[in-house]
C-alpha cells in the first residue's frame, strides 16, 4: 500500500503501548528501535509480542515488521476494525496491560468491540479488571462514550497461573465530546471491591474492616463489597486484592488498589490501598493519576474546540505521553496552574485545542 | 404600454356608500377581533400552521469556526462561459469598492467592503479544473449567464460540481440583455431563464439583470445594487470547509536559489511560498497540505504576516478622512495595481507616461514614484554606503517612507534624526503598505542570516546580558523588517484597544512581568524578539532549559535567566519543561535529578557503567506506579488524615468551595507547612478575602432562590436553542482560553487561526508549477486531516448523472473530485445482494444508486464527490458523469462476482452420477465437498466425494436421475479487488492546463494506435447446430399388454386400407344441370373481361393526371428555390452586419 504517511521514530522499549496506540490513531507509521539492545536478553518480551499480535487482530491492514534480533519494530497502521476478537494474554502481564491501549482505540473502530481476554485479571503492574470497570470506563463516559460500554469479569485469575477471563464491550462514536472538567468537587462516596480467590473468603472481610477503620472518619457513604468467585470462575491461583475508589460531587473519581503479596496480611494490603487512595485524593485534580493519559488523549481527539481539564501534577508517563502526542498529532497543551493565586496548590489546568478527530473508520453503509 | 393611463377610482359622493363612510368600524382603529379565528377548528389549523412555519426556520445547528472579530475575506467567484462579461463585472465591482480601475485583473483581488467584511473576488476561467477548485472554496458565486444566448453546458456542469461539494450561495447574473431588442422578447427570455435558474438552485434564488456596458463597465446603479446584495449576504458554514483549513493563494513566490535552478536547467524541485488568508479551521504546522492540481506537499513553515488589506478600525478611519488622496484598499498582487505587477520571479513596474519628472497630469502609482525616486540619486553608491542607506531613501518621495519602520529598527540613532515629522507621515500611510511588504521580505531574510552569524559568535551569557540591557537594538534589524506597525497590531490578541503599546503591556503584565524598557514610540515592534527566540531554541540547548517559549520577551528572558541562576522557581513551568527541554520525564518529575546532569546520551564516554540501563530494565511500561510503603507511612499520622477532611463533603460546608482551602490553611497553617516542605501561604488581605467570600455566598444564595422560585417552564429552552447555546458557549470558551497568550505560543497550541494572512513555505514543489504558472488558474492550499493522508479502498454510493450519455463500466478509469483532490482511479461497481454479499456489477444501473469501490486517498465518510470521464475542454457533451457520497473506508474489500463451474456426467447410476471436467484435482474437489450443484434442466444435487480415477472427477447425488447429455454446474463466488491505481490530476503543472490526460481506455489506445481488437476464437458467436433428437417408440410387451386393464392398454389401430363409399362413388350430371353450369361459366367470363377493360381505362386516366401533377411539382419547386435564395441572401447580409458589429466591440464569441 502506498503509504504517504510520515514516519515517527523512537528509541527504547519504554512507553511502547502508548506509541503504538498513537500511531494507529494518527495513522502515522512508527518505528521503534534499540529495544533492550543493551540487555542480556535483548529484544521484545513475550507480552509485547502478544500485544502486537492483538493489535494486528483488531485492525485491518496493519503491517508489523520486527527485525531479526527483535530489537526494532516498524508498525504501519491500518484501520481499527473491531468486532469480536478473543486473545490469550501471556502470564507475564495482566489483561490490564492489553486492555488499556485497546480502550483508547475501541471508540474509533469500524464495528463495536467485543473483546475477550484471558489471563491474569489483577496484578501489581497494571490496572486490574476491577479498576478498569469501575474507574476507566466512567472516564470514557466523560467523552460521550457510554451506551453499551461494559467490562464483564467472567472469571478471575490471580498471578502466577491466571485463568481469568474478561469481556470488553465498547460502542463506536463519530466524535468524542469536548471535555470541560475543572470543578473537582468534594468526595461524596467511597466504593470498593475486595476479592479473594482460592483463599479463605474471610480475607476479603478482613480487608474491608481494615480499610473502613481509616475511611470511616470521613464520610458515612462507604460501601466496600466483597466479591466472591467460586470454583471454575476463580482461576488457577490463590490471591486477593482490594480496589477502592472515591467519587466526588462532580463525579471525579480517584482510585487505588493493592494486591496480595506473600507474607503480607490482608489488613496491611487494605491499609496500603486506603493510604494510596488518600494520597491520590490529596493530589487533587479532576482526573485520577493513572488515567491522565486516557483523558488527555481523548481531549485532543475532540472536536476543534478548547477542552479543559484540571489535574494533579503529571506523572512520568504522562509527560512522555504529552511529548508523544506532540510528535504524532502536533498538538501541545497549555498547562497553567489551576489556581494561580495560591502558590501551594500543585493542581494544573490542562487545556488544548482538539484535533477535530473524526472516526473515519465508521461506515455509513 | 407603460404610459397607458388607467381610469382612476372616484369615490362615491352620495348614496349609501358615501353615508356609510366615515362611520362604522374604520374609525375605531385596529380591531383585534378581525384576525381572531372564528371557529375552534380554524384556530387549531392556524396554530398548527404557525408552528409548522416556525419549524422551517430551524436548521441543524452548525459550529462556525471562523472568528467573528476578524473573519477572512469572503471569496466571491465570478463564473460563467467565456464572452459573458466576467471580467467586465469584476472590473466594475472593483471600481465600486476600491474606486480604481484595474487594467488587467489576474488572480484574486481583495477589497474592503464594509466595517466587518472584506471580499476576495476571483474570476473563474472556462477550464473545468478551475471550476472544480473554485467550487470548493467560493463562499459566494456570481454565476453569469448570457441572456441573449441562454444557459450553456458549463453552467450546468458548474452547478453540479457545486452540489456535490457543498452548495455555496449563488447569485445568478444575466448579462447581454441589451442585445435583445424586442421588449416582449426580453421579458419572455428573462422569465424563461429565471424559471430554469430557479429549478437548478431553489425557488426564489436571486437573479440579477445587467443591461449594457458603459465605458467598459456595467452601469453603476446596477453594480451598486449588486454590491448591496453581496454585502448583506449571510453564509451558512459548510461542513467540509468547517473541518479543513484552506487558503486561496493570492501570491506565489519561488524561493529556490537561482544558482540551483541554473545548474539543473530549471528542472530542480522548487521551494515556493504561497500567500493568502487562512480560512476554515485552524491550520497547524504539522498538517500536510494538498494543492489541487499539484499534489500533496509538506509545509516547511508558516508565518503570520501583517494583514495587507485590514478591516477598518477607528484609527484607520480617522486617518482616512484626513488624507484626501487616500484610496480605498485593494490587495491584488497578481494584477497591475498601482502599476506594479508581481510576476513569478520579477516585479514589473508599469509606467503609463514616461519617466519625465514633473509629469503631474498622469497619475503616478507607487511603482513609478519609486523608480523616479531612484533616478534622484544624487550621490554614488559608495557615498551612500559610507553615509547610510537611509539617506538614499530619505531623499525619495513620501510614499516610500513606509520603509522607515525597519530603518528605524536597524539604526536607532537615525530614528532620532529623522524626527517626528516622518513619524506622522508614517502613520498616515499605514493602510497603503501592502506592496512594500515583499521587498522588505527579502531584505528581512538576508538580514536575518547576518544576524545569525553575529549571534553565534557572541558568547551566550554575554548575549543574555546584552539582551537584558539593550536587547531591542540587537534584535531590531531582523524579521521586524518584514512587518510594519499596522499589521503587527493585528497580531496582538486584543485589537479592540486603541493603543498597541498599552495592549502589549497588558499581555505582559498578565504573565507577570513589567516592561520597563520599552520606549514609547516603538509601537508593535516588541513582538519580534519572540520570533528570534523561537528560531534560536533548537540551536542551543543551554538556553532552552531556562527560557520558556511562551514568555518570550527579552526582559522576561533575562529575568528567567537570573532566576534560574539564583534559585529554582517556586512553580514549574510545565509547558517549557515538557515541550522544549531535553530532560527526561523522570528528571522533570524529580527536580533534583534534573539539576545533576542531563547526560543521558549513550555516546558519552567510552567506558560507561550502564546503571541507567539496568534501571530501565525494571521499567515494565506500567500504568500503576509502584506504591512505596515509606511514602504511605505518613498517613498513619492522625493530623495528616484530618488535613484532607476538607476534600470530603463532610468538611466545612458553609464556605463556598473556592475559598474553602484558604480558610483551612489559615486556621491550620502550621501543620500544613510541616508537611509540604516549608511552604508559606501568602499573607492575603483578610478583609478583601472575607468580602469575596461574602459575595460568593450571596451569589450562591441567589442562585438557590432563583432555582426554587423561578418558573421552570420559563427558563427551559427547547432542544434547538439549547444546542445553539451550547455551541456559543464553547465558542466563547475557545476565544477566551488563549486570549492572553502571544501569537507564537498560541500558534503552537491552537494552530494558525482563520482570518490571518499567512505565508506558507512549501518544499519540493515540482518545477513545472512555477515554470508553467498562470495567474488565471486558482491555487488553493487545502489542509488535510491526518486520516486523509492515507490511502485505502473507498466505498462510495454513486449514481450516474442522468445527463451523462453513456453508462459507466467497471474497471474503466474515472476522474474523481473528492475532498480537495482530483484524481483518476479505477472503480468497481457493485450492489448489495440481499445483504449477503456485495456483488459486482459490470455497468452502473440506470436511474439508481449503486456502490463503487476504488483505491485512493481516504476521505471522511459523508463527503460528497463528483466524477468525470474526461476533463477535456473539447468534450461537447455534459462532462459530470457521476455524483455520490463516501460511505466507508477500508483496507480490503469484499466484492464478489459470480462464477459457474461446469462439468459433465460420465457415469450415471440411479440418482448418483460421476462428474468430470469440473475440477482438476482431488484437492479442489475436497474444497467443494457438500456444495450444491444443479443441472441445466434444474435437477439439484450435492458434491459427495472425489473419485480416484480421472483427476478432479467426483461423485455427486441428485434429487432425480440425470442424463448423460446434462451439463452440471456449480455456482460459486469469486472475490475481486479493485486495482490499486491512483493518478492525481496534475493540471497545474501543465503548460496547457486544460489538456490533462489520464489513463486511456483500452479501446481508446487501440483507436489511437490503430490496433485491431484481438479476437478470441472461443468468444465467437456461431449458429448453434442442434441435432434433432429422436425418440424410440414405446413398446409394451405383449404379455404386459394382455395383463393391462382396457383403459391402460395402448390403443393402436392400422390405417384403413379400403376406400370409403364417398371416395369410390361416381357422379353423373343431368342435362339441365349441365346447361346451368355452362351459363354460369359464360357469365363469369364476361364479367372478367369487363373488369379488365375498366381497369385499363382507369389507368389511362391516372396516367394523364400524374403527368399533370408532376408538372405542377416542378413549378412549385422552382418557386420554393427562389424563395429560399431570397431569404438566405437577406440572412447573410444580416449576419455579416452582426459580425462586423461584434468585431467592432471586440467581443469574443464562443464556439457554436
Amino acid at each position: 500500500m502506498a503509504q504517504t504517511g510520515s514516519l515517527v521514530h523512537f528509541h527504547g522499549h519504554q512507553y511502547l503501548r502508548q506509541r503504538l496506540v498513537l500511531s494507529i490513531l494518527s495513522g502515522k507509521s512508527v518505528r521503534v528501535d534499540k529495544i533492550r539492545s543493551d540487555d542480556k536478553n535483548p529484544g521484545l518480551r513475550d507480552y509485547e509480542i502478544s500485544l502486537l499480535r492483538l493489535l494486528e487482530k483488531v485492525t485491518n491492514g496493519t503491517v508489523i515488521e520486527i527485525s531479526v534480533t527483535g530489537t526494532a519494530i516498524l508498525l504501519k497502521p491500518g484501520i481499527i476494525a473491531g468486532g469480536s476478537v478473543s486473545h490469550d494474554c501471556p502470564l507475564s502481564r495482566s489483561v490490564g496491560y492489553f486492555l488499556e491501549p485497546l480502550i483508547m482505540l475501541a471508540p474509533f473502530a469500524k464495528k463495536p468491540f467485543q473483546l475477550t481476554l484471558r489471563g491474569i485479571t489483577t496484578d501489581d503492574n497494571d490496572l486490574s479488571a476491577d479498576l478498569i470497570r469501575t474507574v476507566t470506563l466512567p472516564h470514557l463516559q466523560l467523552f460521550g462514550i457510554s451506551d453499551g460500554l461494559e467490562l464483564r469479569i467472567k472469571k478471575r485469575g490471580a498471578p502466577p497461573e491466571g485463568g481469568g477471563e474478561v469481556q470488553f464491550l465498547c460502542p463506536i462514536v463519530k466524535q468524542v465530546k469536548t471535555l470541560n472538567f475543572v470543578e473537582p468537587g468534594k468526595i461524596k462516596r467511597i466504593r470498593g471491591i475486595a476479592h479473594a480467590v482460592r483463599v479463605n473468603p474471610q480475607f476479603s472481610n478482613r480487608m474491608i474492616d481494615a480499610s473502613r477503620s481509616v475511611l470511616n472518619r470521613y464520610i458515612p457513604d462507604i460501601y466496600l463489597y466483597s466479591d466472591v468467585y467460586k470454583g471454575e470462575e476463580s482461576g488457577k491461583s490463590p490471591g486477593y486484592a482490594l480496589s477502592i475508589l472515591a467519587e466526588s460531587t462532580t463525579s471525579v473519581i480517584h482510585c487505588s488498589e493493592a494486591v496480595s503479596k506473600p507474607g503480607v496480611t490482608p489488613e496491611e494490603i487494605a491499609l496500603t490501598a486506603t493510604h494510596a487512595l488518600l494520597s491520590e485524593i490529596r493530589q487533587g485534580g479532576c482526573v485520577d493519576r493513572k488515567h491522565q493519559n486516557l483523558v488527555l488523549l481523548m481531549m485532543i481527539l475532540g472536536s476543534e474546540d478548547v477542552g479543559r481539564c484540571r489535574m494533579g501534577e503529571p506523572s512520568v508517563r504522562t509527560i512522555q505521553f504529552l511529548r508523544d502526542i506532540k510528535s504524532f498529532f502536533g498538538i501541545s497543551f497549555k498547562i497553567v496552574p489551576a489556581e494561580p493565586s495560591e502558590p501551594s496548590s500543585t493542581e494544573l489546568l490542562f487545556s488544548c485545542y482538539g484535533a477535530g478527530y473524526i472516526n473515519v473508520n465508521r461506515s455509513l453503509a | 404600454m407603460d404610459n397607458q393611463i388607467h381610469k382612476t377610482h372616484r369615490p362615491a359622493q352620495s348614496g349609501n356608500k358615501a353615508e356609510k363612510k366615515g362611520k362604522g368600524k374604520q374609525q375605531q382603529g385596529f380591531n383585534e377581533k378581525a384576525f381572531a379565528p372564528k371557529s375552534g377548528r380554524r384556530a387549531e389549523r392556524q396554530g398548527r400552521r404557525n408552528v409548522e412555519r416556525d419549524q422551517t426556520r430551524l436548521h441543524v445547528p452548525l459550529v462556525n469556526r471562523t472568528p467573528d472579530d476578524a473573519p477572512p475575506p469572503v471569496i466571491v467567484a465570478i463564473v460563467g462561459p467565456p464572452g459573458v462579461g466576467k471580467t467586465t463585472l469584476l472590473k466594475s465591482l472593483i471600481r465600486r469598492y476600491a474606486k480604481q480601475t484595474l487594467h488587467e485583473v489576474k488572480g484574486p483581488v481583495t477589497v474592503v467592503s464594509g466595517k466587518k467584511r472584506r471580499l476576495t473576488f476571483i474570476e473563474c476561467n472556462n477550464d473545468i479544473n478551475s471550476m472544480i477548485d473554485i467550487g470548493k472554496v467560493a463562499d459566494l458565486v456570481l454565476l453569469m449567464i448570457d441572456g441573449s444566448y441562454g444557459f450553456e453546458m458549463e453552467t450546468f456542469e458548474f452547478l453540479n460540481i457545486l452540489q456535490s461539494h457543498g452548495f455555496p450561495k449563488v447569485i445568478g447574473i444575466l448579462s447581454h440583455l441589451d442585445l435583445i431588442k424586442k421588449k416582449a422578447m426580453l421579458s419572455a427570455t428573462k422569465k424563461a431563464l429565471k424559471k430554469r435558474f430557479w429549478t437548478e438552485i431553489y425557488q426564489g434564488a436571486k437573479l440579477f439583470y445587467l443591461s449594457g456596458v458603459l465605458n467598459g463597465r456595467y452601469p453603476d446603479t446596477e453594480i451598486l445594487n449588486l454590491s448591496r446584495f453581496i454585502s448583506v449576504m449571510k453564509f451558512r458554514p459548510l461542513v467540509f470547509r468547517n473541518s479543513h483549513p484552506y487558503l486561496l493563494a493570492d501570491r506565489v513566490e519561488d524561493l529556490t536559489p537561482r544558482e540551483t535552478v541554473r545548474i539543473s536547467k530549471g528542472k530542480c524541485d522548487r521551494t515556493v511560498t504561497l500567500y493568502g488568508y487562512l480560512r476554515g479551521t485552524n491550520l497547524r504546522s504539522s498538517t500536510k497540505v494538498h494543492v489541487p492540481g499539484v499534489g500533496d506537499i509538506d509545509m516547511k513553515s508558516i508565518t503570520i504576516l501583517g494583514d495587507p488589506c485590514p478591516l477598518p478600525d477607528a484609527d484607520s478611519e480617522k486617518r482616512r478622512k484626513l488624507s484626501e488622496k487616500k484610496k480605498l484598499l485593494v490587495h491584488a498582487p497578481m494584477s497591475d495595481i498601482g502599476g506594479v505587477v508581481y510576476d513569478k520571479d520579477a516585479v514589473w513596474i508599469n509606467v503609463p507616461g514616461s519617466f519625465t519628472r514633473g509629469n503631474t497630469d498622469v497619475y503616478q502609482g507607487e511603482g513609478e514614484q519609486m523608480v523616479m525616486g531612484l533616478q534622484d540619486v544624487g550621490a554614488t553608491l559608495e557615498d551612500t554606503v559610507a553615509q547610510s542607506k537611509i539617506r538614499l531613501f530619505g531623499s525619495s518621495s513620501n510614499h516610500l517612507t513606509v520603509d522607515n519602520v525597519p530603518k528605524r529598527t536597524s539604526e536607532s540613532q537615525i530614528l532620532e534624526e529623522s524626527g517626528s515629522e516622518e513619524d506622522e507621515e508614517d502613520e498616515d500611510d499605514g493602510a497603503d503598505q501592502d506592496f512594500e511588504f515583499d521587498d522588505e521580505d527579502h531584505e528581512g531574510i538576508d538580514e536575518e542570516d547576518e544576524e545569525f552569524d553575529l549571534r553565534s559568535d557572541v558568547n551566550s551569557s554575554d548575549e543574555r546580558s546584552e539582551e537584558a540591557t539593550g536587547g531591542h537594538r540587537l534584535d531590531g534589524g531582523r524579521p521586524t523588517v518584514r512587518r510594519i506597525s499596522r499589521p503587527t497590531r493585528d497580531l496582538l490578541p486584543k485589537s479592540t484597544q486603541h493603543n498597541s503599546i498599552v495592549e502589549y503591556a497588558d499581555s505582559d503584565s498578565d504573565i507577570g512581568y513589567s516592561d520597563q524598557d520599552h520606549p514609547d514610540n516603538w509601537e508593535g515592534q516588541v513582538v519580534y524578539p519572540d520570533n528570534d527566540h523561537v528560531h534560536n531554541i533548537p540551536s542551543d540547548d543551554e538556553e532552552d532549559e531556562e527560557a520558556p517559549t511562551w514568555k518570550n520577551d527579552l526582559s522576561v528572558k533575562a529575568l528567567a535567566t537570573f532566576q534560574s541562576h539564583s534559585k529554582r522557581k517556586a512553580r514549574k513551568d510545565w509547558i517549557s519543561l515538557i515541550y522544549s527541554s531535553n530532560l527526561t520525564p523522570e528528571q522533570i518529575v524529580n527536580e533534583n535529578a534534573a539539576n545533576e546532569s542531563p547526560a543521558n546520551d549513550p555516546v558519552d564516554d567510552f567506558f560507561h557503567i550502564r546503571t541507567a540501563v539496568f534501571a530501565n530494565d525494571d521499567d515494565l511500561d506500567m500504568t500503576k506506579e509502584a506504591i512505596s510503603q515509606d511514602a504511605l507511612k505518613e498517613w498513619e499520622d492522625d493530623v495528616l488524615l484530618e488535613s484532607i477532611r476538607n476534600l470530603f463533603i463532610t468538611g466545612e460546608r458553609v464556605v463556598p468551595e473556592d475559598s474553602h482551602k484558604n480558610e483551612y490553611e489559615d486556621s491550620e497553617g502550621g501543620d500544613y507547612e510541616d508537611l509540604e516542605a516549608g511552604f508559606d501561604p501568602p499573607a492575603e488581605d483578610p478583609r478583601s478575602k472575607s468580602a469575596e467570600v461574602l459575595a460568593a455566598k450571596k451569589e450562591m444564595l441567589k442562585r438557590k432562590f432563583d432555582e426554587q422560585y423561578d418558573d421552570p417552564e420559563d427558563t427551559k429552552m427547547d432542544f434547538y436553542d439549547e444546542k445553539k447555546d451550547e455551541i456559543n458557549r464553547q465558542l466563547q470558551l475557545n476565544r477566551a482560553e488563549f486570549d492572553g497568550i502571544d501569537s507564537e505560543a498560541r500558534a503552537l497550541v491552537e494552530g494558525y487561526r482563520p482570518g490571518s494572512y499567512v505565508r506558507i513555505e512549501l518544499d519540493n514543489v515540482p518545477c513545472e508549477m512555477i515554470e508553467n504558472f498562470d495567474a488565471s488558474y486558482p491555487i488553493i492550499v487545502g489542509g488535510l486531516l491526518p486520516a486523509e493522508e492515507r490511502f485505502g479502498y473507498i466505498q462510495v454510493r454513486i449514481k450516474r448523472h442522468r445527463w451523462f450519455a453513456r453508462t459507466l463500466k467497471t474497471n474503466d478509469p474515472l476522474i474523481f473530485s473528492l475532498g480537495w483532490r482530483r484524481f483518476q482511479s479505477v472503480p468497481i461497481y457493485s450492489l448489495d445482494d440481499h445483504s449477503i454479499r456485495m456483488r459486482m456489477l459490470k455497468y452502473t444501473p440506470e436511474h439508481m444508486h449503486c456502490y463503487a469501490t476504488f483505491y485512493g486517498p481516504v476521505a471522511l465518510p459523508n463527503t460528497g464527490f463528483c466524477a468525470f470521464n474526461s476533463l477535456n475542454g473539447e468534450t461537447a457533451a455534459f462532462r459530470v458523469s457521476a455524483t455520490g457520497v463516501v460511505l466507508d473506508i477500508d483496507r480490503s474489500v469484499q466484492i464478489v462476482k459470480k462464477i459457474k463451474l461446469t462439468g459433465v456426467p460420465f457415469k450415471i447410476f440411479k440418482n448418483t452420477a460421476f462428474i468430470k471436467d469440473m475440477f482438476n484435482s482431488a484437492l479442489e474437489v475436497a474444497k467443494f465437498e457438500g456444495a450444491n450443484v444443479k443441472t441445466v434442466s434444474g435437477i439439484r444435487g450435492q458434491i459427495k466425494k472425489a473419485l480416484a480415477k480421472p483427476d478432479g472427477a467426483f461423485r455427486a447425488t441428485f434429487e432425480d436421475k440425470v442424463l448423460m447429455s446434462d451439463i452440471i454446474f456449480l455456482r460459486a463466488w469469486y472475490s475481486i479487488q479493485p486495482r490499486k491505481f491512483y493518478n492525481p490530476v496534475t493540471s497545474l503543472l501543465l503548460s496547457d492546463k486544460s489538456r490533462w490526460a489520464g489513463m486511456r481506455l483500452t479501446g481508446q489506445i487501440r483507436r489511437d494506435e490503430g490496433l485491431k481488437t484481438p479476437l478470441n476464437v472461443n468468444s465467437h458467436y456461431k449458429p448453434v447446430e442442434r441435432a434433432a433428437r429422436r425418440f424410440n417408440s414405446l413398446k409394451v410387451p405383449k404379455k404386459l399388454q394382455a395383463a393391462l386393464p382396457y383403459a391402460s392398454k395402448p390403443k393402436l389401430m392400422k390405417p384403413q386400407g379400403k376406400q370409403t363409399y364417398m371416395q369410390k362413388r361416381a357422379v353423373v350430371l343431368e342435362p339441365e344441370e349441365k346447361k346451368a353450369i355452362a351459363l354460369l361459366q359464360q357469365i363469369r367470363a364476361l364479367r372478367k373481361d369487363q373488369l379488365s377493360r375498366r381497369k385499363e381505362k382507369q389507368h389511362e386516366r391516372k396516367e394523364v393526371h400524374r403527368k399533370k401533377v408532376e408538372k405542377d411539382e416542378v413549378k412549385k419547386n422552382e418557386k420554393d428555390k427562389e424563395k429560399r435564395k431570397d431569404y438566405m441572401r437577406v440572412a447573410g447580409i444580416k449576419s455579416k452586419r452582426d459580425t462586423d458589429l461584434e468585431e467592432g466591440n471586440s467581443r469574443k464569441r464562443r464556439r457554436t
